[in-house]
């Protein structure tokens, strides 16, 4: 039809006379038909009957075949196709095109196909395409369709070439299938990277622009705040061009889209035509779109984002695979845009959080400052004090001692600080010097070498020499070094510190190791972080700041190295610090000369004093107090020289004894020395005295009536108001042991008479001296206790607590009146209440009384019964005067640390299940499964409320319940917390249940928590609950975007792989890998042949991702043509080397391809490389496929291939795969392959596609497949489908085919008897319904073989009456012979047929 | 296309009549066997013997003819037939042979 022009035939071809010798084209009844009645004559072929026999044959191959085909024999190349060519290709040309010229029938798509034919025509050498282009007009349209063909030359009876084949198979949609396929996952490509919305809108556009086919041009309109949608987003199409304007109105139905539709949600398709669509781009096409398909760019629960203009491909149908093209692709916008302005939230956030941290820096360092000046006004009055009074008082001296060592001790805090501000600043000022790392290293650590060495480890230093200078700035350097080894000694209490210079990998590696308590592994990545203590950790003392390994960390970052830890707990730490050589990694102007005259700094003294004053009294020997005892004898020198007690107060004495002379010298005496003197008989009356009136000191005599000096003592001591009162024994007996016995009563002082008077003098002066400062020290205890900020307590040997300061009673509200504390003690959590904090607090006591030392974080109750955390450390000591053992502790509120603490930890590990979570539901049950681990709750429910009316559903921890299933009660509380605002947590009155509403994917989601009642569900929770659910909500969008992606690419995958009918008897399934989510390479494929045999393939490419797709698409199509061209496996493998050689990334891909003959169930096949397949016999024995293997496709090109056969009995599965069913790591392949049969023959019993889905899951590891699999299985022989008409005459000829199947069976002739007489009477009863109800309609059988059961399904379309006997005696015996005849019979009446199921055992 | 089924009237030797079936009896030919019967029977009480020792499926159809002229026909058969046979209570009503793979048919036949 050349005047047709392209627009395509509409004429019919007639219905002309049938022409002689027309018998030729009867193979075919459809398309043969309209053959026989072209007018041949008017062709140059000429009538049939004249024709030569090469093209009779040509043509009666042609019409038998089953796979599209068309061919052009003679001068002008007359038309003729077959059945599955006009079916697929011809569309709305045939009959029109059968006999025309070829050029007429393809005239549009001449100029591609012309010349290809030509060259067959000239060189009898086959062509053959890849998915090549075409634009057919057979739709009324020219279409964009492709097609892999291949032009063979045909030939005349004499050997000319005169005309040509074609077999074709149409790919359309799988070339598009992919290419929208890759737009999309070019769009997905990489979700874990946000960006801002300008960069997401930018990525996408790059994406859609890739695409100018299916995509000509797209616009992504925004909506503002201000009525109208702003142009965001341009592809294929110029910012300036009418159709894309910067802004379009919302309201103004005039504008150049219907922004008011997509406001609301809807699409709209818009036709281009008119003012503003003039002129448009035509992407990757020769004309402009004709129509646009406009979308909205959905947000989930709120209005759309904007929309999305695509211009639609002219030369496609906007079918339902373009436009859900275009809605992912505008999921996929929306979804970044969502991503991207979720991720500006967080990253606000973020930065506020850092600027907290950078004020909180900033505020330590201001007060740092605010300390400087008082220090200074400190330590040097004190410096000048020590000098000043050098040889003076050693109490003042120790006293001074104490001031300057806690002034060096805040200095050194003060100066780390503003290390910090300085650094954080940019303002630390470094002066970098080459230096012998190695010597300056060892110097630093000697410095410390006493105070280890006195702490009892022992102090290895090994630092040898390196081959150059490291510029280190020395200040830096030391606070590095220090810091380390006071780390070190800090926690380490027996073993060794070791300090090590070297080389490795050309970097100065210094490591300091210890063998102290270690780092639990969980605290090791915040071991550098700023005021991060580790809880509970033992250590020489609680003092710290947690600051100075993060500074460490700044120091050794300023000279461009690294610092790490390693830990095992219980057996030490080792820091290594690396640093470069060299300078070129540090800035020019800050480097200096080096000066080789190095000293030990001043900064050494702070950290030495600190860690010296952590060790044992025993071991010090800096600045000791001397005895007291000293001090006296030195006051009595002074005394003596000056003649009077200058610095003595006058005293209280009261002096006993019976002689009056005497009493009356040391009245005397003493008064003239200016004391208060009493003066007393004996002993009971100076007890009386003392009793009444304690003085500042006794004299007494030994030898007394009624009561003597040493029990005088002794009864002093017994009462608590005197038994601090100093007693002066005066005794005439001598020598040592007398004077034991007295200080052994209790006395504090003994004088031999006869004594001198300055003596007595001397030693009055130093007894009441000695009083006075005892109960100096103690009043100076207790200032000291009562001004710590911490608690302070002194608990006895049983645990009681029997001393306390002011802060004990401000931090837990009990005050000093109610003591002693008995344990159990008031502030523990109730044992009913809060079992697990009784526990807590019961473990930490049972420490405190039975270890020396430690610290304990424990939850306690306060006296008003609000919950707190508080921070025990302690330490047992010895009672001097009562030798019992006592525990002295303090402890600090840490209520709002432990919470913060409690808060992170369970942000990280909610954040830690939903970045494991392959899917939203994973996301969702693993996160219930935390927050109600987290409060201990008897259960944790989420109830999401789907939009559009739906049923909430429910998702519980142990164990799903229906909505319907919860109380009333519930349920109105549940849509309550939905109705309330989102992540604002409520509590029930009672206290037993918590919740929170918040943003599901699917719609509102609340999460309920029930817990026991037993512990308030404080503020706290409610924080910690609302803080989680936000973390939950952004979660779970992530999760949804997994989900969504996943489902896409498995659609397209699918739709690739086709084929969307399977011959009877098969299964196949196609799983793309779990993580990271990926189709890949591998393959299934039928193919059914002419002669009634299937071809099967089942193949796996190399690599992964869309270049795997698409050589397997590739080698799935050749693999296709060559089966189709000769049916043999080995040479279609042989052929399909060829083949891969000349595709890239086809080379090592393997192939089991098999022809099977489902008649007699001989499988040929060969393997190129592929895991054998596996046959299950029906009595559960395996049978491998392991002939006819050599190499994978295209490593030995033109070698030729072996095959083997294989006769698959009756009822036995056949099961092909890819070797991502059965491979997994560290296990042998034979024993995945072992599974796969076992999971074959356990699933021997049911239907062939219930089984694939078996198959699947049972072998799919816990995580879901890492590798793709294609599995395909077949069961021998397939089952038997008739349809006939419900006529009496066909029973026969049914019969006849049951007969035949059943054979196949291999089943005994008995039960083939039986068989056949049940189906016989089940389709006699079919047809006579048939015939009563509704004459002419069908019955349908179907006959299928499990492994060891037999079933038939007889439908038809009448309706089955109780058998009644009377009326229709044989009927009723029919029925009891189905009975009799199979095992179970069940008749099903429905209202447009009825089905007769029957099954019997095979035996 | 009807069911194959081939009646052949005859004679033993001794001139009891004899009705020889071949092939396969449904409901589709039923009627030819039972107008095959009355023929052979004629005006006679019978017995007729019927064999069906050459018959490979039998329905309910032929069964219900073979049980209305149960009275006056004896039935030969082979095992395959077996089950059909008893199950319709037709072993019950007349003399069915040559269903014990054992004991072969009447040689007479």
């Amino acid at each position: 039809m050349s005047d047709g022009g392209p627009t395509g035939p509409v004429e019919d071809a007639g219905s002309g006379p049938v022409a002689a010798g027309a018998d030729v084209f009867f193979v075919d009844g459809e398309v043969g038909r309209d053959l026989a009645v072209v007018d041949w004559a008017a062709t140059p072929l000429g009538p049939p009957e004249g024709w030569p026999q090469s093209l009779r044959t040509a043509v009666s191959i042609l019409l038998s075949s089953r796979f599209s085909m068309w061919m052009a024999w003679g001068p002008e190349l007359t038309f003729f196709c077959n059945a599955a060519y006009r079916r697929d290709t011809l569309g709305r040309k045939y009959p029109w095109a059968l006999g025309r010229p070829a050029h007429e029938v393809w005239a549009e798509i001449w100029d591609d196909i012309g010349p290809r034919i030509g060259t067959v025509l000239t060189t009898g050498e086959a062509t053959w395409d890849e998915a090549l282009l075409l634009f057919l007009e057979r739709s009324g349209y020219p279409e964009e369709s492709y097609h892999t063909f291949s032009y063979s030359p045909l030939r005349d009876d004499a050997g000319a070439v005169v005309g040509m084949l074609c077999v074709v198979s149409e790919e359309t949609e799988r070339v598009i299938g992919e290419r929208r396929m890759a737009t999309l996952r070019d769009l997905g490509s990489d979700p874990s990277v946000v960006r801002t919305e300008q960069e997401m809108l930018a990525f996408a556009g790059r994406q859609l622009g890739g695409n100018l086919r299916d995509l000509p041009f797209t616009l992504v309109y925004l909506f503002g705040d201000e009525g109208s949608a702003r142009l965001a987003a341009a592809t294929g199409i110029g910012a300036g061009h009418p159709a894309a304007p910067a802004t379009v109105p919302v309201d103004d139905a005039g504008g150049v889209w219907p922004a008011a539709a997509l406001a609301r949600g809807e699409s709209a398709l818009v036709a281009l035509d008119g003012a503003p669509f003039t002129g448009l781009p035509a992407g990757g096409w020769p004309e402009p779109p004709a129509h646009a398909l406009v979308v909205p760019l959905l947000q989930q629960g709120s209005a759309p984002y904007g929309f999305l203009v695509a211009a639609l491909n002219r030369y496609r149908p906007l079918d339902e695979g373009y436009r859900g093209f275009i809605e992912l692709a505008a999921g996929h916008v929306a979804a970044g845009i969502a991503s991207a302005r979720s991720y500006q939230a967080q990253q606000r956030r973020a930065e506020e959080l850092a600027e907290l941290d950078r004020a909180k820096t900033a505020f330590f360092s201001n007060i740092s400052h605010e300390f400087r000046t008082p220090l200074t006004l400190i330590m040097g009055p004190v410096d000048e004090l020590r000098g000043r009074l050098g040889a003076a008082d050693p109490q003042v001296r120790e006293e001074l001692e104490v001031i300057r060592r806690n002034g060096l001790r805040l200095g050194k805090l003060v100066n780390t600080l503003l290390d910090f501000s300085r650094i954080e600043a940019g303002r630390m000022r470094a002066r970098y010097e080459p230096v012998d790392l190695a010597a300056v290293t060892a110097e630093l650590a000697s410095v410390f070498r006493s105070a280890i060495e006195k702490a009892g480890l022992d102090f290895t230093v090994d630092c040898v020499p390196l081959p150059e200078p490291v510029y280190v700035d020395r200040s830096m350097w030391e606070k590095v070094v220090f810091n380390l080894l006071s780390n070190a000694l800090k926690f380490t209490f027996d073993g060794s510190i070791r300090v090590r210079v070297g080389v490795e990998d050309d970097h100065a590696v210094v490591m300091v190791a210890d063998t102290g308590i270690g780092v639990p592994a969980q605290e090791i990545p915040r071991l550098f972080e700023r005021f991060h203590r580790i809880e509970k950790a033992r250590s020489r003392s609680n003092e710290g700041s947690g600051i100075g390994l993060a500074l460490v960390r700044e120091l050794v970052g300023l000279h461009g190295g690294t610092i790490g830890a390693a830990s095992a707990e219980g057996r030490g730490t080792t820091f290594t610090v690396r640093l470069p050589f060299g300078h070129a990694h540090l800035p020019s102007d800050a480097l200096i000369a080096g000066d080789a005259t190095a000293t030990v700094p001043a900064t050494a003294d702070p950290f030495l004093h600190e860690a010296l004053r952590w060790l044992p009294s025993d071991s010090r020997d800096d600045g000791a107090a001397p005895p007291a005892s000293e001090e006296v004898g030195h006051g009595t020198g002074e005394e003596t020289a000056g003649g009077l007690p200058g610095r003595g107060m006058p005293a209280r004495v009261l002096v006993a004894d019976d002689n009056a002379d005497m009493r009356e010298y040391l009245t005397r005496l003493l008064r003239g020395a200016g004391h208060e003197v009493t003066a007393v008989e004996d002993g009971q009356a100076a007890l009386e005295a003392a009793r009444a009136d304690a003085p500042d000191l006794v004299v007494s005599d030994v030898m007394m009536p009624r009561l003597d000096g040493l029990q005088l003592v002794a009864a002093l001591r017994e009462d608590p108001r005197t038994a601090s009162v100093p007693v002066l024994l005066l005794s005439a007996r001598a020598g040592q042991e007398a004077s034991i016995e007295g200080l052994e009563a209790g006395a504090d002082d003994y004088l031999v008479k006869p004594f001198s008077a300055a003596e007595l003098l001397a030693r009055v002066r130093a007894n009441v001296e000695l009083a006075r400062l005892r109960n100096h020290h103690a009043r100076w205890r207790t200032a000291l206790v009562e001004s710590l900020q911490e608690a302070f307590f002194v608990c006895d040997e049983q645990g009681a607590v029997v001393e306390i300061n002011a802060a004990f009673t401000e931090i837990l509200g009990f005050d000093a009146e109610g003591l002693p504390y008995a344990p159990i003690h008031p502030w523990w959590p109730d044992a009913e209440d809060d079992p697990e904090a009784h526990r807590l607090v019961a473990e930490a006591f049972a420490g405190v009384v039975s270890e020396e030392r430690g610290i304990y974080t424990v939850p306690v109750t306060h006296r008003d019964g609000h919950r707190m955390w508080i921070s025990v450390a302690f330490n047992q000591v010895q009672d001097l005067d009562t030798g019992q053992r006592a525990t002295v502790g303090t402890f600090r509120d840490v209520t709002a640390e432990h919470y913060a603490i409690q808060r992170e930890t369970a942000v990280a590990a909610l954040s830690l299940r939903l970045s494991q979570a392959a899917s939203l539901d994973q996301a969702l049950t693993g996160a219930l499964e935390e927050v109600r681990a987290l409060w201990r709750a008897g259960r944790a429910l989420a109830v999401v409320f789907p939009g559009a009316g739906g049923a909430p559903v429910v998702t519980a921890t142990g164990g799903d319940v229906a909505w319907e299933a919860l109380t009333e009660q519930h349920r109105a509380a549940l849509a309550g917390l939905r109705e309330g605002p989102s992540l604002a947590p409520a509590t029930n009155a009672a206290g037993t249940a918590a919740g929170v509403g918040l943003e599901h994917p699917h719609g509102p989601m609340v999460l309920w928590l029930d817990l026991d009642g037993h512990r308030p569900f404080t503020g706290q929770d409610q924080t910690l609950l609302s803080l989680l659910a936000g973390h939950l909500a952004q979660g779970l969008v992530r999760a949804h975007q997994i989900d969504q992606q996943r489902e896409t690419a498995i659609a397209l995958q699918r739709s690739i792989l086709g084929p969307a009918d399977l011959p009877e008897g098969f299964a196949v399934r196609y799983e793309p890998a779990a993580r990271p989510l990926e189709v890949g390479g591998d393959w299934y494929d039928t193919v059914p042949l002419q002669d009634g045999r299937i071809g099967i393939v089942v193949g796996d490419c190399v690599g992964r991702g869309l270049q795997a797709a698409t050589v397997m698409g590739q080698l799935r199509s050749a693999c296709r043509a060559l089966l189709l061209q000769d049916p043999q496996p080995d040479q279609v493998l042989t052929a399909l080397d060829h083949f891969a050689a000349g595709v890239p990334g086809a080379m090592c891909t393997t192939v089991f391809c098999g022809i099977l003959d489902p008649q007699t169930g001989h499988l040929a096949y060969s393997s190129a490389g592929h895991p054998p397949g596996i046959v299950v016999y029906p009595d559960g024995a395996l049978h491998l496929l392991e002939g006819g293997r050599s190499a994978p496709l295209a490593v030995r090109p033109g070698s030729a291939r072996p095959y083997a056969g294989h006769v698959l009995p009756a009822r036995a599965t056949l099961l092909l795969y890819t070797d991502g069913l059965v491979e997994r790591r560290r296990r042998p392949l034979t024993e995945g392959i072992g599974m796969a049969g076992e999971a074959v023959q356990e699933g021997r019993d049911t239907g062939i596609d219930v089984l694939a889905s078996q198959v699947m899951t049972r072998l799919a590891p816990a995580g879901g497949y890492d590798d793709d699999v294609a599995l395909l299985l077949y069961r021998h022989p397939a089952p038997l489908e008739m349809t006939f008409p419900a006529e009496a005459t066909q029973l026969a000829p049914v019969r006849r085919a049951l007969r035949s199947w059943l054979t196949k069976c291999d089943l005994p002739p008995q039960m083939v008897q039986n068989v056949l007489v049940a189906a016989g009477e089940a389709c006699a009863n079919a047809i006579e319904h048939g015939h009563r109800d509704a004459p002419g309609d069908v019955v349908y059988m179907r006959a299928e073989a499990l492994v060891d059961r037999m079933r038939l399904t007889i439908t038809d379309s009448g309706r089955w009456k109780t058998p009644e006997p009377e009326a229709n005696a044989h009927r009723g015996r029919g029925f009891a012979l189905m009975r009799a005849m199979m095992q179970h019979v069940t008749v099903t009446p429905g209202p447009d047929g009825t089905t007769v199921d029957m099954q019997t055992r095979i035996a | 296309m009807t069911t194959p089924l081939t009646l052949t009237p005859a004679r033993r030797a001794d001139g009891t009549p004899v009705l020889n079936a071949a092939g396969e009896i449904d409901m589709s030919n039923s009627a030819d066997l039972a107008s095959a019967v009355t023929s052979a029977l004629g005006d006679s009480g019978g017995p007729l013997i019927v064999d069906l020792t050459e018959v490979e499926y039998l329905d309910s159809a032929g069964l219900s003819i073979l049980l209305s002229y149960a009275d006056r026909i004896e039935v030969i058969a082979t095992p395959l037939l077996g089950p059909v046979l008893t199950i319709c209570g037709l072993t019950d009503l007349t003399t069915v042979r040559g269903l014990d793979p054992a004991d072969p048919a009447d040689p007479a036949s």
